[in-house]
């Protein structure tokens, strides 16, 4: 009983709180079993000759009623239970009853009362049917070492690759022009989106949104910005010098075999010269073979022999 | 230069065997600076120096040292103090000389100011009175130390400061200071004297903010903390003999890098810059082993420095044992076209420190022989670095820049000798300068200097070989490290000094060559030669007859009389001839080796020994001649214009293997636009052997054969397909293919070839279609990832190129131009700049090239009409705190507009900027550019010109540019080019409508009605304008005769200076205004000092005899200054001695009477 209450509660709160929101399937049984209840309620009282009813009493009714019936269902099942049985027979109930206090007897003559109203039977809606998983082809029998009541192989198309065969771009003029229009775009949108957004320049007084210059702004040190290569840049540079040339279309060059050629030997020059370098840290790192007096540290003032002096 | 006295006129250009005689009554041994405080937030720096002097002759009582802009407080000598006075006659040229407005004037008085302050005429700024106590010790030539403790605040010269305006202390900012300026400049940050010619031994000390370096000269000794270890102190010791305006300082938070070649180099960047400083400076020690070993002497100081500084004033500037060099100049190693540069810029610095820092001159006319000598060496090591072609290039682009500048200014004097002879020989009597300073010299005509100078070093070398070429220059390197090594014998430090006659007879003495007649021709005198040639082929006699005609008559050329090498390319080989040139000579017969066999097929043998096979098919039947050079060596400074036949021209272009042929031929090409032309061309360009600079002046060459040949040019554009095949993908032609610079011939001709093409034009006089669409092409489908290296130049080029394109504007009735009626092409190109320019800020490129070709390319485009022509926006761009490059292209840009459009409100703009702002550079290029495209010239009537801008002008000169030579001279130089040298034509008629004759005492009308008259000065000859009046009225006092004008006003200006000291010896009780004026610190003290010199009879016998000498020019002087204010007083004061020249002067005017006069005026001296 205290279940289902909690549960209508839940079920009541919910739909009030959540509105207009669907309710699932449980929750829309409940409301049904109670709206049933409300109308046999309903009609007892007419019965009893009420012409009206406050709701909240309606309500109280209903769910005293409900817990009555809950109880009786599970004081049955307990009995039945009791028996060693699952199902419930005539006698469980008849038990229940009485145990609860009700006369049995008087049941058949008040079944058969003359004023009784008649409910029709609520209409019987099928049980919703859970949609079945899409299955695409047939799951796959355990293999041998698997006993059989693990679960079964999911479906196959969760866990089968379906390697497919595009026929990739190979056009170099395409692929170039591709690259070419998107870096394009990129850069316009990108420009005319800083171009809307700060302050701009225009060549034509009569229009300022067709040729957007994005207003020149001083730097405080503009040497910086000229000289030091972009991150970019850098990162390019990175790329390029692990990365040799390379171009489909251009490999059947000469001056790109000795452009690589060339790159090669930059690459050794520039492993020797970090070689130097390194040599040099760590000669730095001795401070006596290299003599330099800008490497030297600044010496403390001397301030006791400039006293003696004085 | 006149004697009057007080300047010793006869100096130190003594052509005897004496060696140096200084100029001043001392000699300096030793001097130490000391700067113990430097503020950035003020910009001011204060210190002391103290001069270690010995005096040369008895009874010395005044010392005259340079110092310019700092505050002296207080001067001591051997701890007495010591009254001085300061006066700078070059802080204001003329004085209340409100009417005078004539550069003839003005560059004398110029002239003359220098002249009064120069340290090599033994005179200063700075004189100081040598207290009456030590007069004994000095008779006794005994030691004299002078402490002279000054203070500099905002110095507009010779100290810079840069100081970021953003947060943080100093050292984060980026906040450095460095001294810079041209020729001796030391003076404008510390009192010294300034002159190449006075050698000492420095001790140097910085105490600067503990997060900073001070670099100066010679060896670091220690660097100590202060006592609130805030700051630290270095201590430079300078053991090497070294004159002052060799001394540098530069202090900031400098990232430092020792050499990992050679441990005493070290080299200085600003922060965050070490990267770049690494790379750039990687290369520096070969540049040492080269210098090293042809002059097999080892680099004379015992450490080098490097220092990359912000805002420089120059790109590269050598001092002793450092260079400060333009932070600009560092790459990183992904940058193509800056290494060659900056490599080269290095190497000059270091040819420099040999000669010029270590090595010194005597005086300003031996200034030739440095520079010469370093150029020189700095073109060996081109040759070796880049090779001969490149060197060759280079000499032949340098002498062509110096044949143009002669012919068109009329000549450059290597080694001007200013002689008593005063009146005949003026050296530079064709200039609006002097050149008697290297202050007043136009900063073009000195680089073109430098740029003469090493050619005749190269025609000395031709003359007596490059061994013993080399083997002076060792004699003269090891006599002065002998004499540096010589610690205390001061008189043998002079061997350090470099003459032209010691230089001379060092050559004569190795090499056992006479090269007078060489010297006479390049270097005392001015001018190259021009030379006509044309030939006749003589069949019977089988005979070249070779024509060489010269011209000797029009400004900056002179007669050439000597040898000539003719090199005459036949079919049987090529041979050299030698032609005598003589006085009346003009033609030349050359026998001829070979008979004309057209039809033998066999390889022709060229110069270099190697044999071709030639298509002769072009070739005249009857002749053997292919081609003919004249002075293919160059070995003459000249110009040549030969006539050869067309194929000829592109015989010599296809198989001369000397780029100096094959440029000269690509020139003469031009005239000949034919389908041959266009093929040899074609055929160089292909070539891949050929030498790039030649190939890429190939394209521009045949650009302009196909323009003129535009209707009967067949096929696609000049070019075109070339590019395809190079540069293309073979499989999509009109896409190039993605970016690899690595080699960097072709990337040169990459970058170049769309550029030239862009200057294609079809019969409407407009760029083909097809050539744009290829140019946006190229463009658009520019793909560097994969390139090491930047293409930020490459797409600079671009935008030139779509600049090139761009042709002007069809306009209906003059319309405004606005974004409806903008013709398709230029919208599709005008999207491109769009684009690139935003990029820009997101993206900025190297030094920002693409900023800068859009900044050109935009008015490129508003020039043509399709823009409207609008300068706010390079306004924009030429504000302080843009990179140097993107301000000078925009300025540049105002300076067009400012002509195009006769705006006088951007022009003020651009004066004002002269004026204010903080980048000196900027300001030195804002007056060349204006110099180089000036709003109006002299006799140009604008509307622009008007007695306002007159006054500014001379405003500017005459005083707003005393900080900065460069500067005062560029402002000259525009001056003379909006107005000449006479009164310029805008200023109205002076008030005095008379002239007054001072002696006949009358009074002559207006000058105009007797034009005649002045027909004899110099300015009418110069300026036949028609504002004779203007000049009559000047007539007497300025220009009537030149030379005499000249010794006025340096009367006028030393006179000033000896007033001075009148002035304070004869009225010691009342302090002179200058006393007061200049001796800030000490005006307490000044009673004290003046009531000693009524005691000083003996200096003021001295001041009183010397000044007598000038005494009647004073006079003259004085009372025509007055003339011009009250013209009736003066000739009360009119009697002195000097009658016979003031009659003259004054009878000027009138002297179209008198038969005697009109010899004067038509006296050969005036009539040059």
């Amino acid at each position: 009983m205290a279940d289902t209450m909690a549960t209508a509660g839940a079920g009541s709160s919910g739909t009030r709180s959540g509105g207009k929101q669907s309710t699932n399937p449980a929750d829309n049984y409940h409301l049904a079993r109670r709206r049933t209840l409300q109308v046999v309620v309903s009609s007892l009282l007419t019965e009893a000759g009420f012409e009206s009813a406050e709701k909240a009493s309606v309500e109280t009714l209903t769910e005293m009623l409900q817990s009555y019936i809950s109880e009786i269902g599970r004081s049955a099942k307990s009995y039945c239970e009791h028996t060693a049985r699952t199902q419930p027979t005539l006698s469980d109930i008849v038990v229940t009853l009485v145990e609860m206090g009700f006369n049995v007897d008087t049941l058949p003559a008040y079944a058969k009362r003359s004023q009784r109203m008649v409910i029709t039977a609520p209409p019987v809606t099928n049980q919703p049917v859970t949609p079945k998983a899409l299955t695409a082809g047939q799951n796959r029998p355990h293999p041998p070492h698997i006993p059989s009541h693990f679960p079964e192989f999911p479906d196959p198309h969760t866990y089968i690759k379906t390697p497919t065969y595009r026929e990739p771009v190979s056009d170099y003029q395409v692929l170039r022009e591709k690259a070419a229009s998107q870096r394009r775009d990129v850069e316009r949108a990108l420009t005319r989106f800083m171009a809307k957004t700060g302050e701009t320049q225009s060549l034509f007084k009569d229009d300022v949104s067709t040729f957007p210059l994005i207003a020149a702004r001083p730097f405080t040190i503009p040497y910086l910005t000229a000289l030091l290569p972009s991150e970019l840049e850098m990162q390019q540079m990175e790329e390029t010098d692990s990365s040799e040339q390379d171009e489909q279309t251009d490999t059947e060059n000469l001056p790109l075999h000795i452009s690589t050629d060339d790159s090669g030997a930059e690459k050794e020059n520039t492993s020797v010269l970090q070689q130097n370098s390194s040599l040099t840290g760590s000669r730095n790192g001795e401070e006596s073979l290299i003599d330099n007096p800008y490497l030297r540290p600044v010496k403390k003032p001397k301030i006791r022999r400039k006293k003696s002096l004085s | 230069m006149p004697p009057t006295g007080l300047e010793p006129a006869r100096m130190n250009r003594k052509k005897g065997d004496k060696g140096f005689e200084s100029p001043r009554p001392y000699k300096l041994t030793h001097q130490v600076v000391c700067i113990n405080n430097i503020n950035f937030q003020r910009k001011s720096v204060v210190g002391f120096v103290e001069l270690t002097i010995f005096p040369t002759v008895a009874n010395l009582n005044r010392i005259k040292l340079n110092s310019k802009q700092c505050r002296i407080y207080r001067v001591r000598i051997n701890d007495l103090e010591a009254a001085f006075i300061y006066n700078d006659p070059t802080l204001e040229v003329c004085h209340n000389e409100s009417k005078q407005r004539n550069l003839n004037y003005f560059s004398n008085a110029y002239a003359a100011a220098v002249s009064a302050v120069d340290p090599d005429a033994g005179n200063g700024e700075l004189c100081i009175k040598v207290p009456s106590e030590l007069w004994k010790h000095v008779d006794e030539l005994k030691v004299l130390k002078i402490h002279i403790n000054f203070s500099l605040d905002q110095p507009k010269g010779g100290l810079h400061f840069v100081v970021p305006s953003v947060e943080g202390s100093m050292a984060e900012r980026g906040a450095h200071v460095f001294s810079c300026g041209y020729q001796n400049s030391t003076r404008f940050w510390f009192p010294c004297v300034d002159s190449y010619s006075e050698l000492c031994t420095w001790k140097l000390e910085f105490t600067v903010d503990a997060a900073m370096v001070a670099v100066s000269n010679g060896d670091l000794v220690e660097t100590v903390y202060t006592h609130d270890m805030r700051k630290k102190t270095f201590h430079y010791m300078l053991t090497i003999p070294t004159a002052a305006s060799n001394i540098a300082l530069a202090i900031g938070p400098f990232e430092i890098l020792v050499d990992p070649y050679m441990h005493e180099v070290t080299h200085f960047c600003l922060p965050q810059l070490l990267p770049l400083l690494k790379h750039t400076t990687s290369y520096l020690h070969e540049v040492f082993e080269f210098y090293e070993e042809i002059l097999t002497c080892r680099y004379p100081y015992s450490c080098f420095k490097t220092v990359f500084i912000d805002e420089a004033y120059v790109e590269v500037a050598a001092y002793a044992s450092m260079s400060i060099f333009s932070t600009n100049l560092l790459h990183s190693a992904m940058i193509i076209d800056e290494t060659p540069l900056t490599r080269r810029c290095l190497a000059q610095s270091l040819a420099q420190q040999f000669f010029g820092c270590f090595i010194s001159r005597m005086s300003w006319s031996d200034e030739w022989v440095l520079k010469g000598i370093s150029g020189y060496i700095y073109g060996l090591w081109m040759k070796k670095t880049f090779g001969v072609n490149e060197y060759r290039h280079w000499i032949k682009e340098e002498l062509d820049k110096i044949v143009a500048y002669e012919l068109k200014t009329g000549g450059v004097l290597l080694h001007p000798i200013f002689g008593g002879g005063k009146e005949k020989d003026n050296p530079a009597s064709h200039l609006y300068f002097s050149i008697k300073h290297p202050h007043t010299l136009s900063w073009e005509y000195y680089t073109m200097f430098q740029c003469k100078a090493h050619l005749v070093m190269r025609l000395i070398e031709n003359r007596i070989s490059m061994e013993f070429m080399l083997q002076v220059f060792n004699k003269l390197l090891s006599l002065a490290s002998t004499a540096s090594s010589q610690k205390f014998q001061s008189h043998m430090w002079s061997q350090m000094l470099v003459s032209t006659f010691g230089f001379l007879k060092s050559i004569s003495n190795v090499s056992g060559k006479d090269i007078q007649p060489l010297i006479k021709q390049w270097v005392d005198q001015s001018g190259v030669v021009k030379f006509y040639g044309s030939f006749a082929f003589n069949r019977k006699r089988n005979v070249l007859e070779l024509e060489i005609k010269q011209d000797y008559t029009s400004p900056g050329t002179q007669k050439y009389v000597g040898p000539l090498k003719v090199t005459v390319q036949e079919l049987d080989g090529s041979f050299n001839h030698t032609l005598q040139i003589e006085e009346n000579s003009l033609k030349h017969d050359i026998p001829c080796h070979s008979k004309s066999r057209r039809n033998k097929k066999k390889k022709i043998p060229l110069m270099n020994g190697e044999e071709v096979d030639m298509d002769l098919s072009a070739m005249d039947a009857d002749s053997p001649l292919l081609w003919i050079r004249i002075d293919p060596d160059m070995s003459v400074l000249r110009k040549v214009e030969f006539e050869q036949a067309d194929f000829m021209w592109q015989y010599q272009l296809r198989y001369e293997r000397d780029v100096v042929a094959q440029q000269e031929s690509i020139l003469a090409l031009e005239k000949f636009p034919t389908p041959a032309s266009r093929l040899a061309l074609t055929d160089i360009l292909e070539q891949e052997q050929c030498f790039y600079r030649v190939r890429m002046s190939a394209c521009f060459c045949l650009a302009k054969i196909a323009n003129s040949m535009v209707s009967t040019w067949t096929g696609p554009p000049a070019m075109k397909s070339l590019f395809t095949r190079m540069f293309c993908c073979k499989t999509c032609p009109n896409i190039v293919k993605t970016n690899n610079f690595m080699s960097f011939q072709s990337y040169f001709l990459q970058k170049t070839m769309p550029v030239a093409m862009a200057l294609l034009r079809d019969v409407h006089n407009l760029c083909p279609k097809e050539v744009l669409t290829f140019i946006l092409d190229l463009i658009k489908y520019n793909d560097n990832r994969k390139n090491k290296f930047s293409d930020n130049y490459y797409r600079a080029e671009m935008i030139d190129a779509l600049a090139n394109s761009v042709t002007p504007a069809v306009s209906v009735n003059n319309e405004v131009r606005t974004l409806d009626n903008l013709n398709p092409d230029v919208r599709l190109i005008l999207e491109e700049i769009t684009r690139f320019l935003n990029m820009e800020k997101l993206l900025p490129s190297y030094r920002h090239t693409i900023t800068v070709s859009c900044l050109r390319a935009i008015r490129v485009l508003q020039k043509n009409g399709h823009v409207p022509s609008d300068p706010t926006l390079f306004k924009s761009y030429a504000e302080y705190g843009h990179f140097v490059d993107i301000r000078i292209a925009a300025l540049e840009a105002v300076v067009d507009y400012t002509k195009v459009d006769r705006s006088y409100e951007e022009l003020q703009w651009l004066l004002n900027m002269i004026q204010n702002d903080p980048v000196p550079y900027v300001r030195h290029k804002i007056l060349h550019m204006l110099t180089k495209n000036p709003p109006f010239t002299k006799n140009m009537e604008s509307p622009l010109c008007n007695e306002a801008l007159v006054d500014q002008l001379w405003k500017l000169m005459n005083s707003g540019t005393s900080h900065d030579w460069r500067l005062r001279c560029g402002a000259v130089d525009l001056y003379f080019t909006l107005f000449g040298l006479s009164r310029p034509s805008c200023l109205p008629l002076p008030e005095l409508g008379l002239v007054l004759n001072l002696k006949e005492k009358k009074a002559v009308l207006n000058p105009t009605i007797i034009p005649e008259v002045i027909t004899g000065n110099q300015e009418t000859a110069i300026n036949p304008s028609g504002h004779a009046q203007l000049v009559g009225f000047q007539n007497p006092f300025s220009s009537s005769q030149d030379e005499e004008e000249i010794d006025m006003d340096t009367v006028h200006d030393s006179q000033a200076f000896i007033s001075h000291h009148l002035n304070m010896l004869e009225r010691p009780s009342t302090p002179g205004i200058h006393l007061g004026v200049f001796n800030l610190e000490g005006k307490e003290q000044s009673p004290l000092e003046m009531s000693m010199h009524p005691v000083a009879t003996a200096p003021l016998s001295v001041f009183s005899k010397e000044s007598t000498s000038s005494k009647h020019s004073d006079h003259h002087h004085h009372h025509h200054h007055e003339h011009k204010k009250k013209k009736k007083k003066h000739k009360h004061k009119h009697k002195h001695k000097h009658k016979h020249e003031s009659k003259e002067k004054d009878k000027e005017p009138f002297t179209f009477s008198s038969p005697a006069s009109g010899r004067s005026i038509r006296s050969p001296s005036l009539s040059d």
